[in-house]
């Protein structure tokens, strides 16, 4: 092989890389670099390796780094479970309604994610009937409210986020083999065994691209918390950006947002070890 | 098995290198020039340039500031004089405002806007960053011969060299009369009857120094202990639930969809509150007073037609037709006697022609002593 032929595939990783670089690489080199800087606005900041940042925009905000745990975790949850038997309804029983089904889930793209979001406000709004109804239902107590509380954000992050989980299952789906699952029927399985045994584990790949796809971003959000939270459901997000744009506390929040991106990545890290890489990775033959 | 390995051990390998390439950089980026930001175009003041109103010029304003209509002021000023006016609404909070555009301003640019209307306490902060433009009192005779008396000489600009006040206003309660009719002091605001059914604004200078005013504290005399007391008092209110959000505009959105039965809000929201029981009230024990100023930002792309545009907005004839939409409190001379002439209610009112027994008891937007400090724990309890 010539070296011309052996520099091919760099040259083909180039555009990917050269992304990577300017949209990825960069912005981290200047954010970390931020975030060793002390100073405030008007006296500038001058970079001094001041590592105390990251310790410090830890303090006072862990319970809003606790809170988006628990919502993106809830938020993501949900979306699982709203979303796999949706994604499987589409995929094997959907017929030739499949393609509109799919477009309806891509459908509320065509909208903006903020208005919505702020439709949503209306939507859950203290006197409207969506609100009535679930006091009727005694889901919500008589003079109980939705908007401006955690189930309120919750529900926003799992709308939002929803599609993000129903594409990489159905695209998983869709690629099922049943004649595994026949099979699994044909050695006196049951249709819950054949699911549990076959189906789920040939679904995982799937499955785990859309908790990271749904996650990821539910965890960073802040749209959601500032729109339909209230005064106590503030995120990890709202802080950062409370930090950048009303403080002007540029270090402490690039430390911040620093710290939540090597937790996430560690959690990603964990995660993906117990759920296999190679369900991560679509490496199907190492389960096959 | 194997492969997968591989992979992980290789990825590992990649994170570390780019991890390292990052310490490399930042080492050598110390031995660079190492101060961004800091005012960094304070020591040349550009003085707007005047000429031939014409081009497009962009404003940014409050929501609910002006008559966006096709008959409206707007309208107005481009059929007299053929500017194309780019009008947005993109200014909710102070500091909101500010921490957006500031990186902007400090590379000298203002993203294609040549006129910000903000409160006098920030349009001297962007001034003392060198973010604003001075304004030739020559080119605006029309605002010099209209702006009232008592604002020609304000403490934070005495000889109004870069601020041309916009509209005034007071900050007081907004209720909803039909639901909570009772609701006269900012102290009532914290009876538990209302829990959850109340907002308060997410200005520093507004809330807790409504809630000051209401003790009894005079937040232009009050100390940093004073300034954290309030906001201890407000954090303890948001912790419990009683109020339900700290809000900019949206308190309006909120009482028009009958969430909530009152709120901290600003005098002339009436034209944005489709509500028609909200009220605004003067609290019992007084309001905070504010102006807000049309300023000329650096890098401003059309400066004769943002000096037009001012003394275009300074003719009773216009003035008197912004007041009528907005309910604010008018800079301009004559417009209550051209509210009379027309037969409007408005002229009587106390909200629009505050008289000084209507306002005795309030106060301007004071800065609390030791900002930094007060201002922190502010935010904390917004991040609750």
């Amino acid at each position: 092989m010539s070296w011309k032929q052996r520099l091919v595939p760099y040259w083909l990783l180039g555009p990917g890389l050269l992304w990577l670089i300017l949209f990825f690489v960069v912005p981290m080199y200047f954010m970390g670099e931020l975030a060793l800087r002390t100073g405030t606005l008007t006296t500038g900041f001058t970079f001094n390796w001041e590592w105390a940042n990251f310790p410090d925009s830890l303090s006072g905000n862990t319970e809003q780094i606790g809170r988006s745990f628990v919502y993106a975790g809830t938020a993501t949850l949900l979306a699982l479970l709203i979303a796999y038997p949706l994604a499987y309804a589409i995929a094997f029983r959907a017929g030739r309604f499949k393609l509109l089904l799919l477009f309806a889930v891509i459908a509320p793209f065509f909208t903006t994610y903020l208005i919505r979001t702020i439709a949503w406000k209306t939507i859950l709004s203290d006197s409207s009937p969506v609100v009535s109804v679930l006091q009727t239902l005694a889901l919500v107590p008589p003079d109980g409210r939705v908007l401006a509380t955690s189930g309120a954000v919750i529900a926003g992050l799992t709308y939002n986020f929803l599609p993000f989980m129903i594409l990489p299952l159905y695209a998983n789906l869709e690629r099922l083999d049943l004649r595994l699952v026949e099979a699994a029927k044909d050695l006196y399985s049951s249709s819950r065994q054949a699911f549990l045994k076959v189906t789920l584990p040939l679904t995982m790949p799937g499955i785990v691209a859309g908790v990271l796809l749904t996650f990821i971003p539910a965890f960073g959000d802040y749209i959601n918390a500032q729109i339909l939270g209230g005064t106590q459901q503030a995120m990890v997000g709202n802080v950062i950006q409370s930090l950048y744009l009303t403080q002007r506390d540029y270090p402490e929040a690039a430390a911040l947002s620093f710290l939540m991106m090597a937790l996430i990545l560690a959690v990603v890290t964990v995660y993906i070890r117990f759920a296999g890489t190679g369900a991560f990775m679509g490496d199907e033959e190492e389960r096959a | 098995m194997g492969s997968t390995k591989e992979l992980a051990r290789r990825s590992t390998v990649a994170v570390a290198a780019a991890f390292a390439a990052l310490a490399l950089a930042l080492g050598l980026s110390a031995c660079g020039d190492d101060t961004v930001g800091g005012g960094g175009n304070n020591d040349e003041v550009t003085v707007a340039k005047g000429g031939p109103v014409k081009g497009e010029l962009t404003i940014s304003n409050w929501p609910g500031y002006i008559d966006p209509g096709s008959k409206g002021t707007i309208a107005e000023f481009e059929k007299e004089t053929g500017v194309s006016v780019n009008y947005i609404e993109d200014i909710n909070s102070n500091d909101g405002f500010f921490g957006k555009l500031q990186p902007q301003l400090e590379q000298g640019e203002s993203g294609g806007r040549s006129i910000f209307v903000v409160a006098d306490y920030m349009a001297e902060q962007m001034y003392d960053l060198g973010y604003l433009q001075e304004i030739d009192h020559a080119d605006l005779p029309t605002v010099f011969k209209s702006i009232l008396p008592s604002l020609e000489s304000p403490a934070f600009d005495p000889e109004r060299k870069f601020s041309v006040p916009w509209q005034g206003g007071m900050t007081g309660i907004w209720v909803d009369t039909a639901k909570a009719p009772e609701i006269k002091s900012v102290n009532d605001l914290f009876d538990p009857k209302y829990k959850g059914k109340v907002t308060m604004l997410e200005e520093l200078r507004e809330t807790p120094a409504l809630v000051m005013l209401a003790e009894g504290v005079d937040p232009a005399e009050a100390s940093a202990e004073q300034w954290l007391n309030a906001i201890d008092k407000i954090k303890a209110a948001a912790d419990s639930g009683q109020i339900r959000k700290f809000t900019g505009n949206e308190y309006t959105e909120d009482l028009t969809a009958g969430n909530i039965v009152a709120a901290i809000g600003w005098s002339g929201d009436a034209s944005i509150i489709e509500n028609e029981n909200a009220e605004w009230r003067m609290p019992t024990e007084g309001c905070t007073q504010w102006m807000e100023n049309m300023v000329i930002p650096v890098g401003a792309s059309n400066t004769p037609a943002a000096i037009g545009w001012m003394n275009f907005v300074y003719r009773p004839e216009v003035a008197v037709d912004i007041t009528n939409y907005v309910e604010y409190i008018s800079p301009v001379q004559g417009v209550k006697e051209l509210l009379e002439k027309r037969g409007s209610e408005l002229a009587e009112s106390e909200i629009v022609f505050p008289t000084e027994e209507f306002t005795s008891k309030c106060t301007g937007q004071n800065t609390p002593p030791d900002l930094e400090r007060v201002n922190e724990a502010w935010q904390d309890v917004l991040t609750g």
